[in-house]
């Protein structure tokens, strides 16, 4: 097996050119995009997701051969001060993409999540931010707060995009947990098309969220089962398809094999669905209806 | 003078996690004197399930951990059809089983290869990037050919973990969590060829397991024969049991039990308290049953250093995970230790994995999966079972019809807790103490120690850290 990395110059630089900034070749790194990956108010789950990552590369793949994954702590094998080390050299060297995962807590002045200590999530986030024109909320604690700002938000948990403010335009890969192909989709769009992906109003690529579930949704029109087990249409049960924009129905979830859509899914399983790509996805409104 | 050394964040574990010890030369080497473990992430899901339809916390809790929160999700059915009296059907059971078991071989390969293994293999001109440079190196860290080979299989591990997914995805829609896992079983159905594709993923999985995954655990334990002598903890053990194999749940695969003063005994979850003397809560909040559980914040308490409860078994500190299971079932019993961890929880994917093959046979395609029943309005409910890494407890109370109190008793909980009202340290704390650190700017024994309980901070809810510790001495932090 190979362990060396593929040139990745030259797609270094098309994703810099995408992202239209000044000095954008500097992105152009022997060891491939740059990335820091902070976990704030996360489960983990999208990581894990990202690991399931077949469709467009293995996650192997990614590492070895695609990404310079400098910061992310369920995978990097520093510890303590020297991980602290690797995060600060990814900030002086600047030309990196923020990644968020997990929801940032305001309250307590920060003080609900640190990442090392002395640096809370808000503390972390503002700063690596304030270095790099790309950031990515990953799932949708990132992008709209998610489950940790479920009613009574005890944590005054925001999203990537609230905490940064709207000079900063963040990419929204929604979802809980999100989907692996959104998020190494997002990425390889941009490499290959040196363009970001078309964004909706939510910050979220049309590629992947572009119609909603019930539009696509091969139970569309059928009889409504009218408990959970029967066959049918979904939406007397408390499905939010209707309101829910994602390609699930289409790409689906953990395919075995590469450029393959999946076969298995939520509603495919009679599983209704529960929004888990939208701003609404917590709010306090029971998931079943019957 | 002891040196104190702050390691955070402490990587390769889920959540947020620090690791305070101190280290004093003691008999002629550097030892761990004093250990404290604390958590450094909260988020509140037992503040925000209050008010809300019972059944919405089987996919709430489902977010705590995305490592297991299929676990979650069975415990909080459980947890539901212990409170409206309903028994899942047994292809919905036979489903949930299978979904869990995936998720346990997901989770142990994962812990194994890509959490642990990295304490053990010096990765120098295998895997010269990011995320395994820079890396902690001591002596005696593998090299050469073994590193080469365990490097290969950490990397055939990522797709064996992947397709772990792809086989409980077969039940519950998608993986890592489910919306298929409801009260009464399973809302997916049992079709041949979900049957057929299922068995295709385990036989390659148990191949794995059978010839990759255990005989590497077993190079490992020849190669580094003294972590059998190191990092034993309080040696009682405590595990709810999973993978029900009757409606009632009377039979299990692995069964409920504990181990406690050198005897084996029965779980009565009532003998569950949880104490908060050296956690940022009130004392209100100390010393009680799950069921009654509150929590209370109280970030200037004086004393207490860690936002993790300490759960405790009649007053006593109990280990929980693989070797906790494994032990109460009477798989093993050679020893407890950091070796004895890996090397159990190894032998327990191959028995679950082995279980799953069954399973599939028991199926019935075209049954029922789902018993509907009513949904009485003010009643109690547990949830006990197992997480991949320790014995889970979900217990809820509901008024008309909602959630009113909902606790939740995680294994990092029971593993990472601080010190309790009688002083006694927490099992993770415990296993620290007395181990020797060549090197404190390696502390990769230190790692080796915390990883073989596969802790994960984001499940340990109540953890939270709103104030600032008191400054202690910090190695390395770059200026």
């Amino acid at each position: 097996m190979s362990l060396t990395r593929r040139d990745f110059l030259k797609a270094s630089a098309s994703i810099a050119a995408a992202f239209g900034i000044q000095g954008a070749e500097a992105l152009a790194r022997e060891g491939g995009l740059s990335v820091v990956w902070f976990q704030a108010q996360a489960c983990t789950g999208c990581s894990v997701s990202l690991l399931n990552s077949i469709y467009y590369n293995t996650i192997d793949d990614l590492l070895l051969n695609t990404l310079d994954l400098n910061y992310h702590p369920n995978l990097m094998a520093a510890s303590g001060s020297l991980a602290q080390t690797v995060a600060q050299n990814a900030y002086s060297q600047g030309n990196f993409v923020l990644v968020v995962e997990g929801a940032v807590p305001t309250g307590a002045s920060g003080k609900y999540c640190y990442l090392w200590p002395g640096m809370t999530a808000v503390n972390a986030i503002k700063t690596f931010a304030a270095k790099t024109p790309y950031v990515m909320a990953v799932g949708t604690c990132a992008s709209f707060g998610g489950v940790n700002a479920a009613p009574p938000n005890p944590t005054q948990a925001v999203s990537v995009q609230t905490l940064l403010g709207t000079s900063k335009k963040v990419i929204n890969i929604a979802g809980c947990p999100t989907h692996p192909d959104w998020i190494v989709g997002t990425v390889a769009h941009m490499l290959k098309y040196a363009s970001v992906p078309t964004l909706d109003s939510k910050g979220r690529p049309t590629m992947f969220f572009n119609r909603s579930v019930h539009d696509i949704c091969p139970l569309k029109g059928t009889e409504p089962a009218k408990a959970l087990g029967q066959p049918g249409c979904l939406k007397e049960l408390g499905c939010r398809g209707p309101e829910t924009r994602a390609d699930c129905p289409t790409r689906r979830w953990n395919t075995g094999a590469a450029n393959t859509y999946g076969k298995d899914w939520c509603i495919g399983s009679r599983g209704p669905c529960h929004g888990c790509t939208e701003p609404k996805f917590s709010e306090l409104r029971p998931f079943n209806k019957a | 003078m002891p040196t104190t050394v702050k390691l955070g964040p402490l990587t390769r574990v889920e959540g947020h996690l620090e690791i305070e010890v101190s280290v004093d030369t003691s008999a002629g080497a550097p030892q761990v004197v004093d250990a404290r473990s604390a958590g450094t992430m909260f988020r509140g899901f037992e503040t925000i399930l209050k008010g809300r339809d019972p059944r919405d916390a089987i996919h709430y809790t489902q977010r705590i951990c995305g490592v297991c929160p299929i676990s979650h999700g069975m415990a909080s059915s459980m947890t539901l059809e212990s409170a409206f009296r309903v028994q899942p059907t047994d292809n919905g059971r036979v489903m949930r089983n299978l979904v869990l078991g995936a998720n346990y071989l997901q989770s142990h390969i994962l812990h194994f290869y890509h959490l642990a293994l990295p304490d053990y293999i010096n990765t120098a001109g295998l895997l010269d990037m990011s995320p395994w440079t820079p890396r902690h190196v001591t002596p005696d860290m593998l090299t050469g050919a073994q590193a080469s080979q365990l490097v290969n299989h950490y990397v055939q591990a990522l797709a064996m973990r992947r397709k772990a997914h792809q086989l409980g995805a077969k039940f519950a829609g998608r993986m890592p969590s489910t919306a298929t896992f409801t009260v009464g079983g399973c809302t997916d159905t049992v079709s041949r060829e979900k049957v057929d594709g299922s068995r295709a993923l385990l036989a390659e999985l148990r191949q794995f397991i059978d010839s990759v995954y255990i005989p590497d655990v077993e190079t490992l334990a020849s190669l580094f024969p003294g972590y059998y002598r190191i990092g034993k903890g309080p040696g009682n053990m405590l595990a709810f049991g999973v993978f029900d194999l009757n409606a009632t749940g009377s039979s299990k695969l692995l069964r409920r039990g504990r181990y406690t003063d050198n005897l084996d005994k029965p779980v009565d979850h009532s003998q569950i308290r949880e104490y908060v003397a050296s956690s940022w809560y009130t004392p209100a909040s100390g010393n009680l049953a799950p069921l009654s559980g509150t929590t209370t914040p109280d970030a200037s308490k004086a004393g207490a250093y860690s936002w993790i409860k300490a759960p405790r078994y009649e007053g006593k500190v109990h280990e929980v995970g693989p070797l906790a299971r494994m032990w109460i079932n009477g798989d093993y019993r050679r020893g407890v230790s950091v070796m004895d961890r890996l090397v159990a929880r190894a032998m327990e994917t191959k028995k679950v994995a082995d279980a799953m093959n069954g399973w599939l046979n028991q199926l019935v395609i075209g049954g029922a999966t789902v018993k509907a029943g009513s949904r009485p309005e003010n009643v109690t409910g547990v949830g006990l079972t197992e997480a991949p890494r320790g014995a889970l407890g979900h217990w809820m109370q509901t008024s008309s019809g909602k959630v009113s109190r909902y606790q939740i008793v995680t294994p990092t909980a029971w593993n990472a807790s601080p010190r309790d009202d009688f002083g006694q340290a927490g099992a993770i704390e415990q296993a620290l103490t007395g181990i020797v650190v060549e090197d404190i700017g390696q502390p990769i024994e230190v790692m080796r120690v915390v990883h073989s309980f596969d802790p994960c901070l984001s499940c340990a809810v109540h953890v939270v850290r709103p104030g600032e510790r008191a400054a202690r001495y910090v190695v390395g932090i770059p200026a």
